[in-house]
């Protein structure tokens, strides 16, 4: 088996960066649907990370 | 932090998180998901307004199990109305539901359920964590011999695959003997099937094609949508017949695929209590059973799904719980995977009876062939059990030489006396989904 350092704190940050950035994406979208519903799909794949992710670095100091 | 098994795990992080720490996620997330049913869904409101009960309620793990559960009956009667087809039971509004999939309605009335595409990804997340515990790769073929349909079977499979970087071939729209000429051709190394038809297909390679499905280079198989590849004699079989190994997992269409044997075989499947809750409760009275080995009925909680969310789901399915893996992950073992359903479990001659029990006995034997029917009938005030076998073709077998086996055989793993008949080979039905070869005419 591989074991890899990884820093969850850090991961979780980038995570957030991601979906902050898509979201400011959508609201200058004007609507346009091409990015819209572009954003959409890649909000629920960011989603799966803060699942897989984000949502457990509280429970490691 | 030092993370092993990035290569062995497909979250090595949840996947071997220590008990406690995945008890206090399980908490926070079935918080999370109840404020939302709470919030957002008329039918959960309803029913825990009517229980008298709140959210807020739940402050430690124990208060879980003081939270009503939802039944199947439930649901449809939030359902076939505005906003249609969900009714009361969808908490989102409707342009948000990209996925229509329904319950396969075997037992009256189907469910419906909707789902956003986040709850599709998630589904299909779930489904990653299972093909990744079997060794699938980037490197694998995968060959899916059914039809996607209004049926949530096998739609996360493939979209699984292609998360996990495998190369999918959907073999839906071809027969049998098609499919098999399809995995031969473009060498796949890998298959997901009901156990069923993956006995199914190995007898048609051998007799309508002549060749050895051994020799079709699968290397492993996903089996789903009926018990039997926790069934040690029929997983032996298949794995026998392909030369490959099987795999079990639990799913459905309420609760994703939330289960699933990893290449350890621990003789049962992992529940993955990263993304849901999966409690154990007696039959009778409800209580937690925490202990292994014994049997009780599953109640079952997603934590992310959004649409419709599945909170204290009575699922009706009897398993245990078995012992721990020799896998690393922390995710608990259900031993033996799925027994049957509680409905499914019935007294007959006032044993308690559990029609799986039976193909053990049936697939142990290899002088008998892959299919078998049981029907349970009633003869004035006695219940009578009928077993319909075929001899397997080339053992030189007869039913003078197998029937006295057989029947000791089944005395002793169901305490019951059978009436058995054997019937000539390829006569009795074949299946190419699930399965219906228990029939209880008592009940009519």
């Amino acid at each position: 088996m591989i074991t890899a350092e990884v820093n969850l704190k850090e991961m979780a940050g980038l995570i957030a960066d991601i979906k902050e950035k898509v979201e400011q994406l959508m609201k200058i979208s004007g609507g346009m649907q091409c990015v819209d519903r572009n954003c959409d799909r890649i909000l629920a794949s960011v989603k799966m990370l803060e699942i897989n992710i984000s949502d457990v670095v509280e429970f490691f100091d | 932090m030092k993370v092993k098994g990035t290569d062995f795990y497909w979250n090595p992080i949840l996947e071997t998180l220590p008990r406690e720490k995945l008890k206090a996620l399980q908490l926070k997330k079935f918080k999370r998901i109840l404020k939302w049913g709470y919030d957002n869904s008329k039918l959960y409101r309803r029913i825990y307004d009517e229980a008298g009960f709140h959210p807020e309620d739940v402050k430690t793990w124990e208060d879980i199990s003081k939270v009503p559960t939802i039944q199947k009956n439930d649901y449809l009667d939030a359902q076939a109305k505005e906003p249609w087809p969900y009714g009361d039971s969808l908490c989102v509004p409707l342009e948000k539901v990209t996925e229509y999939h329904q319950t396969s309605g075997t037992t009256g009335q189907p469910v419906y359920q909707p789902d956003t595409w986040q709850d599709w990804e998630l589904l299909n997340e779930m489904w990653a964590y299972i093909l990744y515990a079997q060794g699938f790769r980037n490197t694998d073929r995968v060959f899916i011999p059914f039809g996607y349909n209004v049926f949530i079977a096998y739609w996360q499979g493939h979209y699984a695959c292609e998360k996990v970087g495998c190369e999918v071939v959907p073999g839906g729209i071809l027969n049998t003997e098609e499919r098999l000429l399809k995995i031969k051709e473009l060498k796949a190394t890998a298959l997901m099937a009901t156990p069923t038809y993956v006995l199914t297909m190995a007898d048609a390679c051998r007799t309508k094609l002549k060749m050895d499905p051994r020799d079709l280079g699968i290397k492993k198989i996903l089996c789903a949508g009926e018990p039997g590849a926790n069934v040690p004699t029929t997983k032996a079989r298949m794995e026998e017949a392909w030369n490959a190994k099987v795999y079990d997992h639990v799913g459905g269409t309420e609760c994703g695929g939330w289960s699933y044997e990893c290449i350890y075989q621990p003789g049962g499947v992992h529940v993955n209590e990263a993304l849901c809750l999966v409690e154990l409760v007696d039959i009778e009275t409800g209580e937690p059973i925490e202990e292994p080995n014994k049997p009780g009925k599953l109640i079952m909680t997603l934590f992310d799904r959004l649409a419709q969310p599945t909170i204290r789901f009575d699922s009706k399915d009897v398993s245990m719980w078995g012992e721990e893996c020799e896998c690393g992950r922390t995710f608990r073992v259900l031993k033996g995977g799925l027994h049957g359903r509680v409905d499914h479990i019935t007294k007959v001659k006032g044993v308690l009876f559990s029609p799986v029990s039976v193909e053990e006995v049936v697939r142990g034997m290899p002088e008998l062939g892959d299919e078998y029917e049981l029907i349970v009938s009633k003869k004035g005030d006695a219940d009578l059990l009928t077993l319909k076998v075929e001899l397997a073709p080339g053992t030189g077998a007869t039913p003078e030489t197998v029937q006295p086996e057989l029947a000791r055989q089944l005395r002793l793993k169901t305490n019951l006396a059978y009436i058995i008949e054997f019937h000539e080979y390829g006569s009795l039905p074949r299946y190419e989904v699930k399965a219906k070869r228990f029939k209880d005419l008592r009940k009519k």
